[in-house]
């Protein structure tokens, strides 16, 4: 029976690459050997990743996407539909995990210098993909058609209007009508479902064949190619299978606590992950009190509110997301990693974590004078923390990366 | 080292979370969801108190049904969640004969007549509970007072301006806002007295009271009605909750088994290269 | 040293696994039982009751359930004698060919005396027979006594469905679940009691 099995898989494996690529990719592919749990996060992106498609297609069964049904077909969901609640707090509760967990990935990131030589384009992939997610986020979050689906997509796609000269007409044509309708939903519909993951897994797969090509990192900065052994086998690196398999799984484990915590005790997450005014029905002439977007846009939606003008407010946000793809090319540094740098990167990095975290806090609460000039302030710590970098991280002292793990 | 990284982490998970949930606890009092009444009282749901979600659900069928329909929910289901016999529920509950359990619960006013009657068409209240919140309801059924200036003769502190009459005025008797003489309080937080001893006060008003005796129920009954009313529209907002709550147990007890086994695993070939 | 390492793992992992494979039939369920019918499939799909004391003799009703044609009609005298007649013409007169689920209770093939109910689709393509009860000579049958004649390719029934020889229908007419409570016909559901 062995030998049958054997003569059939080796027919295909002779066709397809099989046993090499498993080999290469996985079970034999060399990591880093210490490594700490921020290098979990992207296994946990990954699993996310297949949480949200899964839970995603069965909902795209029951859902209805015209703007009569959409907003009782997630009702339907939630109750006719045999744990179709199951379903739907799983997405929700993936789409929160997603940002968290992508958000202390590209912190790993920033701390131990993932982007460097010859990483970069790792990076440059890695935000590509936060930027899908952003767009893929919103435009899911439309789709229940609750009042902050409607009002929160109004205000977005208003900020479109905000461009000189196409601005008004870019809105109707994002649209497709005159006002956010059955029309604005259903297209929305395709590309959350369709486009914008095809985009997603293609970018994950460049990003993780990019990553291959180069090796992981670690969080010394010590390049483990520089010492191999007579296979050419890095000399401090473990192959993935079987130990970083049972690292991430425990990770994993972790992960799935946490996530069950919040699915089946706090899905809407005090009102952070699915806000209270999205059980109502969208109406166009009725406001709800406060728009806010869901928490893992606010740090953006702070800076947009930091800055009086519109068309300002637009540049500042996108250029808070776009400065990040230039980040390789703004660290001079001769480490790669925060526990070799200078006092000024510790510096910069612990400032830069203050205000993003706290113009997330910013962009979820009511807009004072005193808090919008924190708003401001949290800002430009922002920005200089990315445009001095090129400054401060060539003229600091830094001790010498070790040679080996 | 390990169990000191995986402690790490799990101390970083939880406090994320908790920082989270927090920061929705630090909202204010005026100008909070409960407007002129100030903070909301506290309401906590109990969904496994099927008497109680019995009674709320008879008081919501015989005075709220009338106006405020329940759309997205089916009779046949509350019957069976409440662990209602059908055949009593719909003998006692269901005044329409032609509904069936499988029929949603779509209402007996229509929306453009009830929209004439009242100036705005009484909103569904499937979702109530999940779009005001749980202490919100509690509070607001009962903030109501007379006030002759209004349509009905009633005002609600917590909804100033309502369209909605006092429906459980028969319940609930006359509520007024009265002034109250308070003591004085110093800045230690005890009572300011004058010198004969005598504890100094000062007028405030804004308080609600009911008229002794206006109404069928005693303020204790009363309060239990509502509490009951507003815990079947808790359940009614979110049918699946006390499921959702027991099933969670079990799953998270299942996945810190599994990541103390796979730590454990982790941890014995971790040998291999330390 | 080493046997204990190995045993140690090898019982960790079969552990590990135990749990971790025992986790996804729980984590399989809600996927499959949200393909299950939903209550509101359910609540569409839910019996029919009408009240079927004020048909004529002789007469058909159709009722709609579960998006199909529900045949009623209330037999004669003469309808259910002339079942005996028809016999020689008939496939199956037993009903042995298909799930009879009241076989031997009654001639109607029901749970009555007097009224049988049928499915009103023509079981060679689907099409909805037409009621033609008048015992006299017809264009598809010289010595026609009553019963269903299906407009598509010309399949016959008796009065109480039952299939003629020769036509493109296989199979006769089947008989849905039901139950009577006095003159209330339930369509949809059996009532348990015979």
């Amino acid at each position: 029976m062995n030998d049958v099995f054997g003569k059939v898989f080796g027919w295909f494996n002779s066709r397809l690459p099989i046993v090499n690529t498993f080999e290469r990719h996985l079970s034999k592919h060399p990591v880093p050997s210490k490594v700490n749990f921020w290098y979990l996060f992207g296994a946990l992106a990954s699993v996310v990743l297949i949480i949200q498609i899964v839970s995603g297609i069965w909902l795209i069964m029951p859902y209805s996407n015209t703007e009569e049904e959409a907003f009782s077909s997630i009702e339907y969901i939630m109750r006719d539909v045999d744990y179709g609640w199951v379903i739907r707090y799983m997405h929700t509760t993936g789409a929160s995990m997603f940002f968290a967990v992508v958000y202390l990935h590209m912190f790993r990131g920033l701390l131990y210098g993932s982007y460097q030589k010859p990483k970069e384009l790792v990076w440059v992939f890695g935000c590509a993909i936060y930027l899908a997610m952003m767009a893929e986020g919103f435009l899911g979050y439309v789709l229940p058609y609750g009042q902050m689906s409607y009002w929160g997509a109004q205000v977005i796609i208003s900020l479109f209007g905000a461009i000189p000269y196409i601005g008004e007409s870019l809105e109707l044509w994002v649209r497709g009508d005159y006002y956010i309708s059955g029309i604005t939903v259903s297209r929305f519909f395709a590309l959350h479902v369709v486009a914008l993951p095809l985009v997603l897994i293609a970018l994950v797969f460049l990003h993780l064949v990019a990553l291959h090509e180069v090796g992981a990192g670690n969080p010394e900065g010590v390049d483990i190619e520089e010492h191999l052994d007579e296979d050419g086998v890095p000399l401090d690196s473990v192959p993935f299978f079987p130990y970083k398999v049972l690292n991430a799984l425990v990770g994993i484990g972790v992960f799935m606590t946490v996530f069950a915590i919040i699915m089946f005790f706090f899905p809407e997450g005090g009102g952070y992950f699915i806000e209270m005014a999205n059980f109502e029905e969208a109406n166009p002439l009725v406001t709800p009190e406060h728009i806010a977007p869901v928490w893992y846009y606010s740090p953006y939606y702070a800076m947009l509110r930091a800055v009086p003008d519109k068309l300002g407010g637009l540049i500042v946000m996108g250029s808070a997301v776009a400065i990040l793809f230039v980040v390789p090319w703004l660290d001079n540094s001769k480490a790669a990693s925060i526990r070799y740098k200078g006092i000024y990167s510790k510096i910069a990095l612990a400032l830069f974590g203050i205000s993003f975290l706290t113009l997330g806090y910013l962009g979820t609460v009511g807009v004072t004078e005193v808090r919008k000039t924190m708003s401001v302030i949290c800002t430009v710590i922002y920005f200089a923390f990315f445009i001095l970098m090129p400054v401060y991280t060539k003229f600091e002292k830094t001790k010498k990366v070790p040679e080996r793990l | 080292m390990n169990k000191y990284i995986l402690n790490i982490n799990l101390i970083h998970f939880f406090t994320f979370v908790s920082l989270i949930f927090s920061i929705n606890y630090l909202s204010s009092a005026e100008g909070g969801p409960c407007k002129d009444y100030g903070d909301c009282d506290k309401f906590k749901y109990s969904l496994n108190d099927m008497e109680s979600l019995q009674r709320g659900a008879s008081t919501f069928l015989n005075y709220c049904y009338g106006c405020h329909s329940l759309q997205y929910s089916r009779w046949g289901r509350v019957a069976k969640d409440l662990q209602i016999p059908e055949d009593i529920f719909f003998d006692n509950l269901v005044f329409d004969k032609t509904i069936k359990a499988g029929d949603l619960m779509t209402g007996a006013m229509r929306d453009d007549e009830s929209a004439q009657w009242f100036g705005v068409a009484p909103p569904d209240l499937t979702l109530v509970s999940r779009v005001r919140g749980d202490d919100w309801i509690y509070t607001y059924l009962r903030a109501y007072y007379e006030d002759s200036s209004k349509q009905y003769g009633v005002n609600n502190l917590v909804y100033p301006g309502t369209a909605m009459p006092n429906v459980l005025a028969g319940l609930q008797g006359n509520q007024k806002l009265v002034c109250k003489d308070i003591p004085v309080l110093a800045k230690n937080g005890g009572e300011k007295r004058d010198n004969l001893g005598n504890t100094i006060t000062k007028e405030k008003c804004g308080f609600l009271q009911v008229e002794e005796g206006s109404g069928t129920l005693t303020k204790d009954q009363f309060d239990q009605v509502i509490y009951d009313l507003t815990n079947f529209l808790v359940y009614v907002g979110e049918p699946a909750k006390a499921t959702r709550e027991r099933i969670g147990w079990y799953v998270i007890f299942y996945f810190l088994i599994f990541t103390a086994l796979s730590a454990l695993l982790y941890r014995e070939y971790h040998k291999d290269y330390h | 040293m080493q046997e204990k390492d190995n045993t140690r793992r090898k019982v960790l992992i079969g552990l590990t696994s135990a749990v971790g494979l025992s986790g996804v039939p729980f984590a399989a369920t809600p996927f499959i039982a949200a393909w299950n019918p939903s209550a509101r499939a359910k609540a569409a799909g839910a019996s029919v009751k009408l009240d079927v004391s004020k048909m004529q003799y002789g007469q058909q009703i159709q009722v709609a359930w579960r998006k199909q044609p529900v045949f009623i009609i209330r037999q004669t005298k003469e309808s259910l004698a002339g079942l005996e007649e028809v016999l020689p013409k008939l496939s199956d007169p037993n009903s042995e060919a298909i799930d009879e689920p009241y076989r031997g209770l009654n001639l109607t093939r029901s749970k009555s005396s007097e009224y049988t109910v049928i499915a009103g689709v023509c079981t060679h393509l689907g099409c909805s027979p037409k009621y033609h009860p008048e015992v006299e000579p017809k264009p598809w049958d010289a010595s026609w006594s009553g019963g269903f004649f299906c407009p598509c390719h010309g399949s016959m029934f008796d009065m109480v469905g039952r299939v003629f020889k020769g036509v493109p229908a296989p199979t006769n007419l089947a008989v849905p679940p039901h139950y009577f409570d006095g003159n209330i016909l339930t369509i949809g559901e059996d009532g348990g009691i015979a």
